[in-house]
């Protein structure tokens, strides 16, 4: 275990190297507050309430969810492990002591962390500067199960990353479809717009994806609202989670003798 | 005449050597379709939820949204088609001394760089775009006249230069600072909000920002508005005076910006 901390250690020191990077992180997390704020605030003008949501419960919305998104910085990894196949220098990783997919999530780990706190900061500066009444949870209990939910799904967001990544042993360029993976995860992790505006029945299949439970289902726990879904959501998001990693051993022990340390 | 045909025969021998390239990758040919073509995919998925809760957004329906992202899609897929990957390098170029190849050639380098890398794999989305805006326009069950038909066009053509503009502009930032990434993250940014949002949604000093600064928000909001009859004089004399605003910024800076490289050390 020591040794994956001391490797989130070394990602969360190394964030410290590019400072520039930081501030334009926080600063451009702005645009998606923006875009909510200006197309809310023009639909508002002539509703109070839409699907549920009041103009300052929508915005509430996006502000968790934005903070949320921000967060998840997995994507990284399926690119670096694509990148690292394809010219032949994977091998880095394969000769650590330790597992490949363990330091990759504590990389994660420590990116995270690092970011959490900036991100909270850019948060709180959104909601004086728009003046946002923000609608947080009250119950202890939900607010708890959301924070699990977070957590269990930055992780599965890493081992899918992973997954998708290790991919590359077999079908050795899968930069575009990592690109449309990205704009298909932002559609339905509800980090556009909340999934709750779409059709019933289509949000009846989207719960039945890990990514409804990985920003979409916590932000709107910590809006205060589908708490009859906290518990069974920790369940579903568990269970994809093991689902996923059966997936990776399979595809690690099947494709991982195709790679040669020369590259593609 | 003469300078013309020169270009004329510089265009086509860079086609045919882009062909060859592409054709060693054939897998990444339809790439950035497909990458693009989900990009606005989802922005259609996206407006038809919000308009399946609200009736319109300020003064456009669901017909003109649906303009609106297939004007927008129009104008990316043909400055993908064009130009996009070649001004990318524009950056990279400058900072590495590899411009001087350029400046080297009988071409104008500004010419060989936008069009060296032109993206036929793109196509189809041009054609998905004009699906996309046939479905706006009978969602909206509109029937424009020839002249507004004309007027659309005419705006397409004007803002396909002013978004080649910004984009060199941006990346002409590069012959005077070390590194133009975070100009291009910004751009970037932009790009993204005001693909998100027509130019009606900006107000107050939103509004200036995507207006006069950073002026993306009008890039496909004139098209539409001059399509949909809603474009007031004032506004078509200020569309007209920005792109050349500029695109007189632009080849200044550029211009400028050639005098002032000084190879890898730039």
């Amino acid at each position: 275990m020591s040794k994956y901390i001391e490797v989130g250690r070394t990602y969360l020191k190394t964030q410290l190297a590019w400072r520039g990077d930081v501030l334009f992180h926080m600063l451009f997390t702005v645009t998606k507050i923006l875009f909510a704020c200006l197309l809310w605030g023009l639909i508002f003008e002539e509703r109070e309430m839409v699907s549920g949501f009041t103009y300052h419960s929508m915005l509430s919305y996006y502000i968790i969810s934005s903070f949320l998104s921000q967060l998840e910085k997995s994507g990284g990894i399926s690119e670096e492990i694509t990148y690292k196949i394809r010219n032949g220098s994977f091998s880095n990783y394969m000769v650590l002591p330790i597992s490949i997919e363990g330091y990759f999530t504590a990389m994660e780990a420590g990116i995270v962390l690092f970011y959490l706190g900036f991100d909270l900061a850019a948060a709180f500066i959104w909601v004086f500067i728009f003046r946002i009444e923000f609608v947080f949870v009250q119950s202890g209990f939900i607010f708890c199960c959301a924070l699990l939910m977070v957590i269990i799904g930055l992780f599965f967001m890493v081992q899918l990353n992973y997954f998708l990544g290790i991919l590359t042993l077999k079908y050795e360029e899968i930069s575009t479809f990592l690109m449309i993976k990205n704009n298909l995860i932002s559609l339905v992790t509800g980090s556009i717009v909340p999934l709750t505006l779409f059709p019933e029945a289509v949000v009846r299949y989207m719960k039945l994806l890990p990514f409804y439970y990985v920003t979409y289902l916590p932000s709107m726990l910590l809006t205060g609202r589908c708490r009859q879904e906290a518990v069974t959501g920790l369940f579903v998001i568990s269970g994809w989670c093991i689902v996923m990693q059966i997936l990776i051993v399979y595809t690690w022990k099947k494709y991982s003798r195709k790679y040669d340390g020369v590259g593609i | 005449m003469k300078q013309f045909r020169k270009n004329y025969r510089v265009l086509k021998e860079l086609v045919r050597l882009r062909f060859q390239n592409l054709m060693m990758f054939k897998i990444g040919f339809f790439g950035p379709f497909f990458v693009d073509g989900s990009l606005f995919a989802v922005q259609l998925l996206v407006f038809q939820a919000v308009y399946s809760n609200v009736e319109r957004i300020g003064s456009w329906g669901k017909g003109e949204m649906i303009i609106y992202i297939g004007t927008y899609s129009l104008l990316n897929a043909v400055n993908m088609v064009i130009c996009f990957f070649g001004i990318c390098g524009i950056s990279g170029k400058i900072k590495n001394g590899e411009m001087d190849l350029y400046l080297t050639k009988p071409v104008s380098p500004l010419f060989r760089i936008s069009l060296e890398r032109i993206n036929p794999g793109s196509i189809p989305l041009v054609i998905m775009s004009v699906c996309i805006i046939f479905y706006g326009i009978h969602t909206a069950d509109m029937q424009p006249g020839g002249k507004k038909v004309l007027c659309y066009l005419f705006w397409l053509l004007i803002m396909q230069v002013f978004y080649y503009d910004m984009e060199v502009l941006i990346r002409s930032i590069a012959f005077y600072t070390i590194s133009t990434a975070k100009m291009e993250q910004l751009e970037e940014a932009c790009l993204d909000l005001c693909m998100k949002l027509p130019g009606i949604a900006f107000y107050g000093i939103y509004k200036f920002i995507f207006y006069c600064i950073l002026p993306y928000g009008i890039m496909a909001t004139l098209p539409v508005q001059s399509l949909i009859g809603e474009m007031s004089l004032g506004l078509g004399i200020y569309g007209i005076l920005a792109v050349c605003i500029f695109t007189g910024v632009t080849a200044f800076l550029w211009k400028n910006g050639i005098r002032h490289y000084n190879s890898a050390s730039s």
